[in-house]
């Protein structure tokens, strides 16, 4: 049987004859071109919250970003093995999982060493996704948690600057940004910065993140309040 | 809730609730005698099951499948590879099942679950031997270029019958596969022939414009069926499994042969009138599995 | 609708059968076990303190560790170890034991087909040599299912290849002790009936399974017999050893 996987001969995607070029849909000095999706430049792709995801999990949430798409399962709290000695702070373990399908190339597994820094970069651009998830999962397991978190992330392409970039966006970005907040409190919890950015421009996209946060954190709440009202029926 | 007074000493809920945890078996075998499940099934019944094809925008082929709240996503990715010497116009499949840390309280990161493999091996084993695709509609150029299929299904929720719920979402997959229009160009390299080009000006010939989906003959489809006594329950909940121990899976097509009839271990309870049980109830679970794969087709190809 | 065999055999003829026990000194238990060419040796070491994470605390924890002729295991010899594991855990008394690990390691010498089969014997055969409580023992044989529908048992490599079927199973052996009529007859099949493993590879249909049921279990007979046989006859040397 010639259908097993193991010690397959080398595999490539066909790719079309034509590259793509940047210019597809980005011209550079303008302002009047469209981005893939349709949005506005600062206008965020729909988002979708659902908790309780996983049934066997202690609590867990569904996140939609357009075609980015997300499970956050929390177990525990559970004893940790590791503390040999009395603690008076717990741990929060994370680990992040990204499907072989996940990118438009067939992804390596992800025990690969050499591809894991790969694997980071991919994952980059929806990492704001996955720690929002991340936050709703912890509520749905009733954990006990200052303030729910909420991450959004702007591109800057040239003079714009375009929140919530999708990855066909993000591989001609200039520069990046991250910020995770927790928006009752007005506390910024994460803020990574990558590339070229003036420091008008960074303003500019701090603001814009911080807005677009609060405003995800609407939609986060929302969907706790559904969900817990649900169950009180 | 749907838990029915089995245990007439025990009046509330909570104690209830600490009896099924404390003597788990005696909480179920008090159900069964009853002829019904803790979750209201009848013993011989699988739990609601649905399909939704197309959930990854990124695959060429995919399919959601969920039994109860065991959910599995399988998706199909096409590459391209030489075929090998011994056969120059067959296609290869590469089967992998996955099991993330955020399936089941048991899988921890860093330490891959033991069953992965295991349910890897046999869905291959399942479907390489059913002879539901030939292999021979995977080539594309004889001796030169034929399609890799890399189908890789993640299992989200681990709630028991992952096997079930892994060959239900993989052949799913396969019915939603759409291969890609290619053409060979001077390198010998396969290209993608994109939707914009298809039309006009074609320097190439498509290779596989006749050949964008796959014929499935004998699609095989199983249930996994639990012995405990003389009692047969189908479809076990990862409760029922953790508890009683003896399981069997069969496999039959959808002309009713059997692919595999697995019993890993277990007490030896599985004598010939049983074994025709468990193949009576998948035989009926045969049909139903068959009618949901068609509803979800025909859903899609309204679409 | 008699078939020829290449090595001369009737489709239910077994390739000769050899056994031997306590081969391993540094072991618990051991023994090797052949079936024509095939050849496995399996040892037991345990049952040591304590049990594998995941592993019910309450019970004996049993290990398979699968050694292939050359090379790595992979998926196969994970499935093989899966197997064997809940195989040898259901014919053991796990309860006498509780939160000790035993393991059972397994090193394939020769594969020359019914390589799994020839391991749970073997397997089943060093667990009775390092003393491990069981239930009963274990037979195993493989069933395969020629083109035209007829059964031929304990095929070589060669005549794996060329089958359209096959089926490992596991069936326990006789007990020759008295037992309680309940437990010797399960629904008025007595209890060498039951299946404890079984694994097929390829299609067929119900009744060819069912077939394949029968030819083995008449054959799990001798089987059984030759098992008893071999581990009696090497109990006096057992004995002088301890004295």
């Amino acid at each position: 049987m010639a259908s097993t996987g193991g010690g397959a001969p080398g595999t490539y995607t066909p790719t079309p004859t034509k590259k793509t070029q940047r210019s597809s849909f980005f011209s550079d000095s303008d302002v009047d071109w469209l981005r893939p999706d349709g949005r506005g430049f600062h206008q965020c792709r729909p988002a979708f919250f659902r908790t309780g995801a996983v049934n066997s999990a202690a609590g867990s949430a569904y996140a939609e970003f357009g075609n980015t798409k997300v499970i956050v399962s929390v177990f525990g709290p559970r004893e940790s093995k590791k503390a040999m000695v009395y603690s008076d702070v717990g741990r929060l373990n994370c680990n992040v999982s990204c499907t072989t399908f996940a990118t438009p190339v067939r992804g390596l597994g992800s025990d690969n060493k050499e591809f894991s820094s790969m694997l980071h970069k991919a994952l980059e651009g929806d990492l704001p996704v996955v720690i929002s998830c991340a936050s709703l999962a912890l509520a749905d397991a009733g954990i006990m948690m200052y303030d729910l978190v909420a991450g959004v992330s702007v591109s800057c392409l040239g003079r714009n600057l375009i929140i919530d970039p999708i990855l066909e966006e993000e591989n001609f970005q200039d520069g990046s940004l991250m910020i995770t907040c927790m928006p009752s409190r007005y506390e910024v919890t994460q803020l990574s910065i990558t590339g070229e950015w003036s420091t008008a421009k960074l303003n500019e996209a701090m603001q814009l993140c911080l807005d677009a946060c609060s405003k995800l954190d609407k939609i986060m709440r929302a969907c706790l309040k559904e969900a817990a009202s649900a169950s009180l029926d | 809730m749907g838990v029915p007074d089995a245990s007439g000493d025990l009046s509330s809920e909570m104690e209830v609730d600490a009896f099924r945890h404390l003597f788990p078996l005696r909480y179920f075998e008090r159900h069964l005698s009853e002829s019904i499940r803790p979750d209201a099934r009848p013993l011989g019944r699988a739990r609601d099951t649905t399909l939704a094809l197309g959930a990854v925008a990124s695959a060429h082929g995919s399919a959601l499948a969920k039994i109860g709240s065991t959910t599995m996503l399988a998706a199909i990715k096409m590459e391209v590879m030489i075929p090998s010497t011994e056969s120059p116009d067959e296609g290869c499949i590469a089967i992998d099942f996955h099991m993330p840390p955020i399936c089941s309280p048991i899988v921890r990161p860093g330490r891959p679950a033991e069953a992965a493999p295991v349910i890897s091996k046999q869905l291959s084993d399942t479907i390489s031997s059913s002879g539901m695709i030939n292999l021979k509609e995977l080539s594309l150029v004889s001796g030169k270029a034929a399609w890799m299929a890399y189908l890789d299904i993640y299992c989200l929720d681990a709630d028991g019958a992952l096997f079930d719920a892994a060959l239900l979402s993989a052949v799913a997959a396969f019915s939603h596969l759409q291969i890609p229009i290619v053409s060979l160009n001077d390198d010998g390299k396969i290209v993608l022939v994109s939707e914009e080009d298809e039309g006009a000006k074609l320097e190439k010939e498509p290779v596989n414009k006749e050949k964008r989906k796959l014929k499935l003959s004998s699609i095989p489809f199983s249930l996994t069926c639990i012995l405990h006594k003389n009692y047969i329950l189908a479809d076990p909940t990862a409760e029922e499994e953790s508890i009683m121990e003896t399981l069997v899976t069969v496999v039959l097509d959808s002309s009713a042969r059997l692919v595999s009839f697995y019993k890993p271990g277990g007490s030896f309870l599985a004598n010939t009138s049983a074994v025709q049980d468990c193949v009576a109830l998948t035989r009926q679970r045969v049909k139903e599995l068959q009618e949901i794969l068609d509803e979800a087709i025909s859903g899609m190809e309204i679409d | 609708m008699e078939t020829d065999r290449d090595d001369g055999r009737s489709p239910s003829q077994l390739r000769p059968l050899s056994c031997a026990r306590n081969v391993l000194h540094r072991a618990h238990g051991s023994a090797s076990w052949s079936q024509g060419d095939t050849k496995v040796l399996a040892a037991v070491y345990g049952p040591k303190a304590g049990t594998k994470k995941n592993e019910n605390p309450e019970k004996a924890c049993i290990e398979v560790i699968w050694k292939p002729k050359t090379g790595q295991i992979g998926k196969l010899e994970k499935e093989f170890e899966m197997i064997l594991k809940r195989t040898l855990q259901s014919i053991c008394i796990l309860t006498l034991n509780p939160n000790t690990t035993t393991s059972i390691i397994v090193q394939v010498v020769n594969d020359d087909g019914a390589l799994l089969v020839c391991a749970i014997n073997a397997a089943c055969a060093a667990l009775v040599d390092a003393g491990i409580p069981m239930k009963h023992l274990a037979v195993a044989i493989c069933c395969c299912l020629a083109e035209g529908g007829y059964v031929i048992l304990d095929p070589t490599k060669l005549e794996e290849q060329k089958m359209r079927g096959f089926a490992y199973l596991v069936f326990p052996n006789s007990v020759v002790s008295v037992l309680p009529e309940g437990l010797s007859h399960v629904e008025g099949e007595p209890m060498e009936h039951g299946i404890i493993t079984s694994v097929t590879h390829g299609v067929m249909s119900v009744e060819e399974y069912l077939k394949c049921l029968e030819r083995g279990r008449a054959a799990s007979t001798k089987l059984s017999d030759f098992l008893r046989r071999s581990l009696q006859s090497q109990l006096p040397s057992d004995s002088s050893k301890a004295a």
